[in-house]
């Protein structure tokens, strides 16, 4: 079903915008003028993607920087591995490599895409 | 993920990179496929684009200068050779590229 989701004057070119609609969280994304929508949470360990930044087409999450193509949901990369953090105590240290360690059997998922269908200024989703 | 739809992914974020750098990338199909599967395997393998022609030490600030595009930390060097040490990248001043060679850091 059809939804309005936003007007097309909410999103700058290259931006992104989160909406809900029907308990689903959407990200919003104007590639070029036009309006791509994709699931909000990353599918690595859902962090908002409309924090992150849309490069192109490529959308990358705030959190571990994993990227997505907007046009089809597709997982382009995994999570970053982060920079070792010098001067914590001990017990950071090890919380943090226990971490690590437990979320390396986590996968990065594609992220689920809506159609998007813009009728004069506005942005509606179907979902 | 698809390596095809990394690949391309790869080639426009690294063109973004090379560009201001005063390199682009060659116009050799063959190599600029090769050079970004592997990278891209390689980024599957290990969460990072290293070069896939350099190798790896573990020590991460070694290893960080191999990241592709890696024109920044060896800038003296592939600017001696107009283009980086795969031949992904090439000065943009280049005509020829079949013409240029590897030269060893230590010949530079």
């Amino acid at each position: 079903m059809l939804t309005n989701a936003a007007k097309v004057e909410d999103i700058a070119m290259g931006g992104l915008k989160s909406v809900e609609i029907n308990s689903h969280e959407i990200t919003l994304c104007n590639y070029e003028g036009k309006i791509y929508a994709v699931e909000r949470r990353c599918g690595h360990m859902n962090a908002p993607l409309d924090m992150g930044t849309l490069n192109g087409k490529i959308l990358i999450c705030p959190m571990h920087f994993a990227q997505f193509d907007i046009t089809t949901g597709e997982r382009l990369s995994g999570p970053v591995p982060a920079a070792p953090i010098k001067g914590l105590p001990q017990n950071a240290v090890s919380h943090f490599a226990f971490l690590g360690k437990l979320m390396a059997h986590i996968k990065t998922h594609d992220l689920k895409t809506y159609k998007v269908v813009v009728e004069g200024s506005d942005i509606k989703v179907d979902v | 993920m698809s390596i095809e739809a990394r690949k391309q992914a790869l080639k426009y974020l690294f063109s973004q990179v090379a560009e201001p750098l005063g390199y682009r990338l060659t116009t050799n199909d063959w190599l600029l496929n090769f050079c970004l599967e592997q990278e891209a395997k390689n980024e599957e393998k290990l969460g990072i684009p290293y070069c896939p022609c350099q190798m790896l030490t573990r020590d991460r600030e070694h290893d960080m200068k191999l990241v592709c595009p890696c024109i920044p930390f060896h800038r003296k060097h592939y600017d001696a050779m107009k283009r980086c040490w795969c031949g992904l990248f090439v000065h943009k001043d280049v005509v020829d590229e079949s013409k240029l060679r590897q030269i060893p850091a230590k010949e530079v």
